[in-house]
């Protein structure tokens, strides 16, 4: 039995008031109303993960294997860097300290630069660099290939499941990774001192430890937290959110980790302000 | 049967006193938009206990997006959705992972979880709704998934080891795995040739013979759609436009219906 129907397409026409407008007003229009709408989306989202958070059920299994993934594949390549680092700036400000006769202070200087600021900020970087895109691009291809509705529909909760997980482990595993490349960094330092002099290693470390102060080490720890959770929503932001097909991919990848690494400087300019506050 | 179909306009109804035991899904005035973008703008459809409706009509005209607004993948703006005798507008979240439970959902990329292998994509669904069970009895259900749809060798392959076809139908073994009451394939034949194609059209009617489910199969593919259909509906501009089986359809006297089949 065939039914075919007769169809009366309503096509409605609204006349529309066009209002002229120059071509600057109406990019500047687009790009502010862009950033608005933005900036709520990721206000929505972070209040969304915050709910989400505190909710049963707990996705343990998961929350680990992040831990594995984006704590401990990441120990290489912040060991490296920090190494780097530590052997870099020991070497090159030690002429400085030379010309001022101040050699002796050169652990010091390097232990008060590492731990305070640039341990941290760098370690940030080189985390939203790697995992920021990394959690942007996976979401983003997941997104693409309906692998999230398909989780949705075999009734897990995919935000709990993806993103939860993600965002905590981030912001769990930065400051853990930034005490170990400021470790490694201090031993670069270490290896850059004796490459023109000759320092025990319990000499070098008695001077690094008698220049720091609880204010120099609370503050750098707690602000890696807010540099974790930052890199780890945005990247989840970007790839959750991204558009449906492959270029989505790529810009979610790119973004996350632009959006990520300055939004490290932010946070670190702001704490800078607060702990100068506390300081005076 | 209840049939229901097309702008309302045209509603008939046979073996009424049945109807409601055979009812398992009931669309009534669907409507969604994507900004000015109509793209359902009235569907009336009504499925019955194990049968196999296959839905046609050109790229765009909103079929995927019937079936995601059947699972809540997509809210619809208006209309009334009946799902085994729930209203799934007035569910709760938990309600709705409840009725999702009964659902399977065929997509057309396979949606497969490329991080897992065949055995894992198969665990997770199995881990996620039937909680903790003895991992004897999901091994053991893993295999028979995997072996039912010819694929008993490939549990430690990833799905970029697979081909388009072993794709599917470990797809279609991931979502038959929680023995759904309904199955909505979307495209399921979609890039295949024409060997794999029939095999996936024989493994739809295999899961309706042996499940007795209901299934709502969204094709271009008029083989499919010939071996596959009990019912056919097409779908133009989001909204259905006609109904019937394939040889009614087939020899309509409306030549753009006809023309999907020639």
């Amino acid at each position: 039995m065939e039914k075919l129907i007769l169809h009366q397409s309503q096509n409605k026409k609204h006349e529309e008031e066009i209002i002229p407008e120059s071509f600057s007003e109406t990019i500047s229009n687009s790009i502010i109303k862009k950033f608005f709408l933005e900036v709520s989306s990721l206000t929505i989202f972070t209040l969304r993960f915050f709910k989400e958070v505190f909710k049963p059920p707990y996705e343990f299994n998961e929350l680990m294997k992040q831990f594995f993934l984006i704590g401990y594949k990441s120990l290489p390549l912040v060991a490296i860097t920090g190494f780097i680092i530590g052997l870099v700036l020991t070497i090159q400000s030690r002429p400085t300290l030379v010309k001022f006769g101040a050699e002796s202070l050169l652990p010091a200087m390097v232990a008060v630069s590492i731990i305070r600021e640039i341990g941290p900020a760098v370690t940030a970087l080189i985390f939203a660099g790697k995992v920021g895109s990394g959690i942007g691009a996976e979401l983003a291809s997941m997104n693409v290939t309906e692998q999230i509705d398909a989780m949705q529909v075999s009734g897990t909760n995919p935000f709990k499941f993806l993103i939860v997980t993600r965002v905590l482990s981030a912001t769990l595993m930065l400051p853990v990774l930034v005490v170990f490349a400021d470790t490694i960094g201090l031993l670069g330092s270490f290896v850059g001192v004796n490459l023109k002099g000759n320092v025990s290693f319990y000499l070098f470390f008695s001077q690094v430890f008698q220049s720091l102060e609880f204010k120099d080490l609370f503050p750098a720890f707690i602000k890696t937290f807010f540099f974790g959770f930052a890199i780890g929503l945005i990247g989840s932001y970007k790839g959750y959110n991204s558009n449906k097909g492959t270029e989505g991919v790529g810009k979610a990848a790119n973004s996350a980790v632009v959006f990520a690494s300055l939004m490290v400087f932010i946070i670190d300019v702001i704490a800078v302000q607060i702990t100068s506050l506390f300081q005076n | 049967m209840k049939r229901m179909t097309a702008n309302a306009v045209s509603i008939e109804i046979e073996n009424d006193s049945k109807q409601n035991d055979f009812v398992v899904v009931e669309m009534e005035h669907l409507k969604k938009s994507f900004g000015n973008n109509h793209v359902l703008r009235d569907i009336n459809l009504v499925i019955n206990k194990g049968e196999n409706l296959v839905i046609l009509g050109q790229s765009g005209t909103g079929k995927s997006v019937l079936i995601k607004c059947l699972v809540g993948l997509v809210d619809p703006d208006e209309g009334k959705m009946i799902i085994l005798g729930q209203n799934i507008s007035e569910l709760n979240e938990k309600e709705l992972i409840e009725i999702r439970k009964k659902i399977g959902f065929l997509f057309q990329s396979g949606a497969l979880y490329d991080s897992m292998t065949a055995r894992e994509n198969l665990e997770f669904p199995l881990r996620r709704q039937l909680g903790s069970i003895p991992k004897e009895e999901i091994n053991s259900m893993v295999h028979e998934a995997l072996q039912n749809v010819g694929l008993g060798g490939e549990i430690d392959m990833t799905p970029s080891e697979l081909s388009g076809g072993m794709r599917k139908r470990l797809g279609l073994a991931r979502t038959l795995i929680l023995k759904p009451e309904i199955m909505l394939y979307d495209e399921p034949t979609t890039g295949l040739d024409p060997i794999t194609s029939k095999e996936i059209s024989n493994l739809i009617l295999e899961v309706q013979r042996i499940y007795n489910t209901s299934s709502i199969i969204i094709t271009h593919d008029i083989d499919c759609a010939r071996r596959t259909a009990n019912r056919i509906i097409v779908i133009k501009d989001g909204v259905c436009v006609a109904e019937g089986s394939y040889t009614d359809l087939e020899s309509s006297t409306d030549a753009w219906v006809r023309s999907f089949f020639e």
